[in-house]
């Protein structure tokens, strides 16, 4: 792993800032080292997790034997540095800077969203700018509402870290500057698109200027109670605070400075199962339920206490533990280990966002992962990287940073990654059997079948060569395959004799933490019991079950996220009812809280015997993630058994793909006002072809045994025979869905609408 | 300043002079004495022909000393502090209120609870407003916080009410729009001083 950790890299230096002697290595900024140490220097442009934008010049400093200012937070630290924060002549310099941006900024803190927490306000009053000296003809420039935000020209201040964040970060590149003296603007070129992921440049936006819609002027900053917590839509698990008054969530925030929020994370919050009291006729009915339950079904929207609580149930009453996505996951993180010997992967989100080539195979992962993809967006706009996007869908969205697509057809992923190893191990000394394995390939054969061109993969070996770093990421398409396991093996060779730093995203809510708790069965049998899943007899956080649960904004617990790190999730909502550890307790296993679990999590299973009141949960001043702890790396026994690779049984014509749109992610996300958005059955109009359907056509399929009733939706980004099929608006029935993503369905046409 | 002032403690020169009290009785014979003496001098009816003036005066003449509360009211001061008045202005009529929240922050008892939203002319407007007058401990924070006048304490001092939420809603305390010309400015806590046009500093405009 030691490769993509290019923070340790460089030599030891020593540096003495305002008198302060301060140690630290060299390749960082004055800013950081001054940071990391403790050391005020003000800054107003300058946010730590893009590149330094130095638009501001307030954190100017002197530099012994140099002539002028220095700019701290572009200028790298040198060893035996002699530095000056702070002095007489800085200090005008910064207050001359302050009356600037002060120039006709209206007086109008008294309604503005961002007072009490403005870096304008903080700092107007910090060098003592008591009047507005200057000013200038103020040109007319309406409020323009872009939907998820709002942007106010006549508050901005031009600092680009809105524009920097969407282009370095999130990648929607909807924001550019627009230069002309005291009438710059930031323009959104992509308005029509509504980006939920402009959420994130609000919130770096240190003043008034870009803003929540959906919060506008419903309450001051300091009337919100920042409740810390993780997010549980996705595997990712991204630091949070619910900002809660009088027991409502009024908006989400983060450490925006050091880490970031998809538009599901920012916008979907109100999710809480609301106005609960305890039921206790149906409390007892569902304790005997699940007492006589032969298969427990759930979706994998829980803590990893809950996870826990439903394995000792499991061992107390020998019913079955069935989890879709969660058990194709747990299937293919087993046969991974078996080649690599670790039983998690080893990548990192952060080694992606390092990589100087990113290889993303198996997901659709602007829709599956969005925070992934903003780290290969990242990767790609500060390093360069080549980005190398194999799928069988085309994903316009990721036009901008995809450096070469590779097309495959659906259900030919094994073959697809035995080519890839194959070119990537081509000059890589690896042991017998996987040689043996190897030159059994027959490449002209699997390249034809799946038809991915030897050139293509040539192509990408080339755009590598004299690289280093790279990753691997890995998603939902392959863990539901019907040889996900020989799939997990091969791939497994990247990490192992490749030095890829590979990261295997889980496929939804907490897969992984339900993964390493559980002992999943296959297949449900007998009187089933649902968690969030519709069953005989359902327990639901979504309202409509026989016995009411808490939502994940309802309870304590932790989550365990794609980079292995188990995190903790905080109460922001009032709940009434029973929750499952009462039906544990009722069962004979005693815990008072369900947090008492946490301590007991499988240690062999890279857990840590730890409270949960003793889970840090913060960044440092350096950005630092200090969140819950990493999992221990476990390890198992290696065993390098390959199978032929089967024959490919490729699918052709009309297939629908399983695939939720980037801001929606199962029936939670589905609950919540902002992000409403109609589902539809999306496809290109060759699909409409294929299939003689036409756009807004009622059609009817069954997948996994769900029936959905669509309306066909023509998205002319699109190209090919695959059409996408959310199941987040499926409500109980969407975890059922959990076989292989591509599927041949029968669609029965309704009756044509009248003319 | 120093403390040298406070540390001498020599208070100088002393001038007393002994007050002259008369001289109490000693002894009960003389206890005895001096209240038979007291009791039975003509002081008593003195005093009580002063009342029976008095009652005369005002029974006959309409020559009285007190106010008939509630029929007639002492005009109050300026600076007193009663049930909050919330003012318009007076050119448009529109509540002078921004919801800017920081009467809600600055309450020391917390009684004030307000709510806000972004309504159709972009502007914040302030949807919910109560002020819970069990609470209040009428300090005038709220009013001296106010940046826009809009809190100011009216002169309503009488808190009785068959409700506890009589008199604490925002269109309670709101001018009624019919009285805007009998709107008064707040001259008490908060309120800008007389000479505040000298102090201000226009803010320079470029056009
Ligand atoms: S942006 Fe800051 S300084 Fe400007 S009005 Fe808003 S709170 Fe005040
Ligand atoms: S909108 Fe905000 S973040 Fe963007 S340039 Fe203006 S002040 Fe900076
Ligand atoms: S007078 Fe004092 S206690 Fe009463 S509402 Fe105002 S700030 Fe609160
Ligand atoms: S301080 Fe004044 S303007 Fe602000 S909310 Fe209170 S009454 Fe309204
Ligand atoms: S922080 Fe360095 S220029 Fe803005």
């Amino acid at each position: 792993m030691g490769v993509h950790n290019s923070i340790n890299r460089g030599k030891e230096i020593t540096l003495t800032i305002d008198g302060k002697k301060c140690k630290s290595t060299f390749g960082k900024t004055i800013l950081e080292v001054a940071r990391e140490n403790d050391i005020y220097i003000p800054t107003m442009c300058y946010l730590s997790k893009v590149k330094p934008i130095a638009s501001c010049r307030m954190c100017v400093v002197n530099v012994e034997g140099v002539e002028g200012t220095i700019l701290s937070c572009q200028e790298k630290a040198t060893d035996g540095a002699v530095i000056t924060t702070n002095n007489s002549e800085l200090y005008t310099e910064r207050q001359n800077i302050m009356k600037l941006y002060n120039v006709n900024h209206p007086l109008e803190c008294g309604v503005c969203d961002q007072s009490g927490e403005c870096d304008l306000q903080n700092k107007t009053m910090e060098f003592d700018v008591a009047e507005q000296p200057f000013t200038t003809k103020e040109p007319h420039r309406p409020i323009q509402n872009w939907g998820h935000v709002s942007y106010d020209a006549g508050l901005c201040i031009m600092c680009e870290k809105c524009v920097r964040v969407s282009t370095e970060i999130t990648g929607d590149e909807a924001l550019q500057l627009h230069f002309g003296g005291y009438s710059s603007t930031i323009l959104n070129v992509k308005q029509e698109k509504n980006y939920a992921s402009l959420g994130e440049a609000a919130a770096v936006c240190p003043v008034g200027a870009l803003v929540d819609t959906h919060f506008k002027y419903r309450a001051n900053a300091w009337e919100l109670e920042k409740i810390p917590s993780s997010c549980p839509h996705c595997s990712v698990g991204c630091q949070m605070n619910y900002e809660v008054r009088h027991d409502k969530i009024y908006r989400m925030s983060n450490e925006a400075e050091f880490t970031s929020l998809c538009g599901a994370g920012r916008y979907g919050y109100d999710y809480a199962n609301h106005n609960v009291s305890k039921d206790t006729k149906a409390f007892e009915d569902a304790v005997d339920a699940v007492k006589n339950a032969q298969s427990i079904l759930f979706a994998p929207h829980i803590s990893n206490e809950e996870a826990l609580i439903l394995q000792k149930i499991k061992e107390q009453t020998g019913a079955k533990l069935i989890c879709g996505e969660a058990r194709g996951y747990q299937k293919f993180m087993q046969a991974y280990a078996s080649v690599t010997g670790k039983k998690l992967f080893g990548g990192t989100l952060k080694g992606i966002s390092e990589s100087k080539a990113v290889i993303v195979f198996g997901t659709r992962i602007n829709d599956d992962a969005p925070v992934v993809k903003y780290h290969i967006n990242m990767a790609s706009k500060w390093h360069r990287a080549r980005v190398a996007y194999m799928h069988p869908l085309e994903d316009a969205e990721m036009k901008n940073i995809v450096t070469q697509f590779i097309k495959y057809e659906p259900q030919s992923e094994e073959g697809v990654a035995a080519l890839l190893v194959e070119m990537l191990l081509r000059n890589v000394d690896v042991s017998q059997n996987v040689k043996a394995f190897l030159d059994d390939l027959d490449i002209g054969n699997l390249s034809a079948e799946s038809n991915v061109g030897e050139e293509e993969l040539e192509a990408l070996r080339k755009s590598m060569l004299k690289k280093e770093d790279f990753s691997l990421v890995i998603g939902a398409d392959l863990y539901a395959h019907p040889r996900a396991e020989q799939i997990a093996k091969i791939l497994a060779l990247v990490e192992k004799y490749a030095g890829f730093n590979v990261v295997c995203v889980p496929p939804a809510g907490n897969a992984m933490g339900v993964s390493l708790i559980c002992e999943l069965d296959d297949k449900a049998t007998g009187k089933t019991v649902g968690y969030n899943v519709e069953a005989d007899v359902v327990l639901s956080a979504l309202g409509n079950g026989d016995l009411d649960m808490p939502a994940l904004n309802q309870q304590e617990g932790t989550i365990t996220t794609v980079d292995k790190r188990v995190v903790p999730m905080h109460v922001a909502q009032p709940y009434g009812g029973y929750v499952l550890n009462d039906i544990a307790n009722a069962l004979g296993l005693y815990a008072e809280y369900t947090i008492d679990y946490t301590k007991t999590l499988p240690v062999e299973k890279g857990f840590k015997a730890v409270e949960f009141d003793a889970l840090p949960d913060y960044f440092d001043s350096v950005g630092n993630e200090h969140r819950g702890y990493l999992l221990d790396v476990c390890h198992t026994e290696v065993e390098e058994m390959f199978e032929e690779v089967d024959e490919i049984d490729a699918f052709d014509g009309a297939v629908v793909y399983i695939c939720n749109p980037k801001d929606q992610f199962s029936a939670f996300t589905n609950l919540c006002e902002p992000l409403k958005e109609e589902p539809f059955l999306l496809g290109s109009s060759q699909f409409a072809t294929a299939t003689k359907l036409s756009d807004a056509d009622k059609v009817t399929f069954e997948i996994d045994g769900v029936t959905f009733k669509r309306v066909f939706k023509i998205d002319t980004s699109m190209k090919g025979t695959i059409a996408l099929n959310p199941t987040y608006d499926m409500g109980l029935s969407a975890p059922l869905v959990s076989s292989y993503r591509f599927s041949k369905v029968k669609m029965m046409q309704d009756k044509k609408r009248g003319s | 300043m120093g403390l040298e002032q406070f540390k001498n403690r020599n208070v100088g020169t002393q001038n007393y002079t002994m007050v002259d009290a008369g001289h109490s009785p000693q002894g009960a014979m003389c206890q005895f004495k001096q209240v038979v003496k007291r009791t039975f001098k003509g002081e008593l009816f003195v005093g009580l022909w002063v009342t029976m003036r008095s009652m005369i005066k005002a029974l006959f003449a309409n020559d009285m000393h007190t106010v008939k509360y509630p029929l007639e009211k002492l005009p109050i001061s300026p600076r007193y502090r009663a049930i909050h008045d919330m003012l318009r202005l007076l050119e448009s009529g529109h509540y002078r209120c921004i919801g800017c929240g920081l009467c809600e922050k600055i309450c020391i008892s917390n009684c004030i609870a307000m709510d806000t939203r972004y309504d159709e002319n972009q502007r914040k407007e302030v949807s919910e407003y109560t002020i819970n007058f069990g609470r209040c401990i009428f300090c005038g924070y709220c009013a001296e916080v106010c940046p826009e006048l809009a809190i100011v304490h009216g002169p309503r001092y009488e808190n009785a009410s068959q409700q506890r939420a009589g008199f604490s809603l925002f269109e309670d305390m709101l001018t009624p729009i019919d009285k805007l010309n009998l709107q008064q400015e707040y001259d008490g806590f908060g309120a800008v001083s007389p000479n505040a046009d000298e102090n201000i500093k226009q803010t320079p405009l470029a056009y």
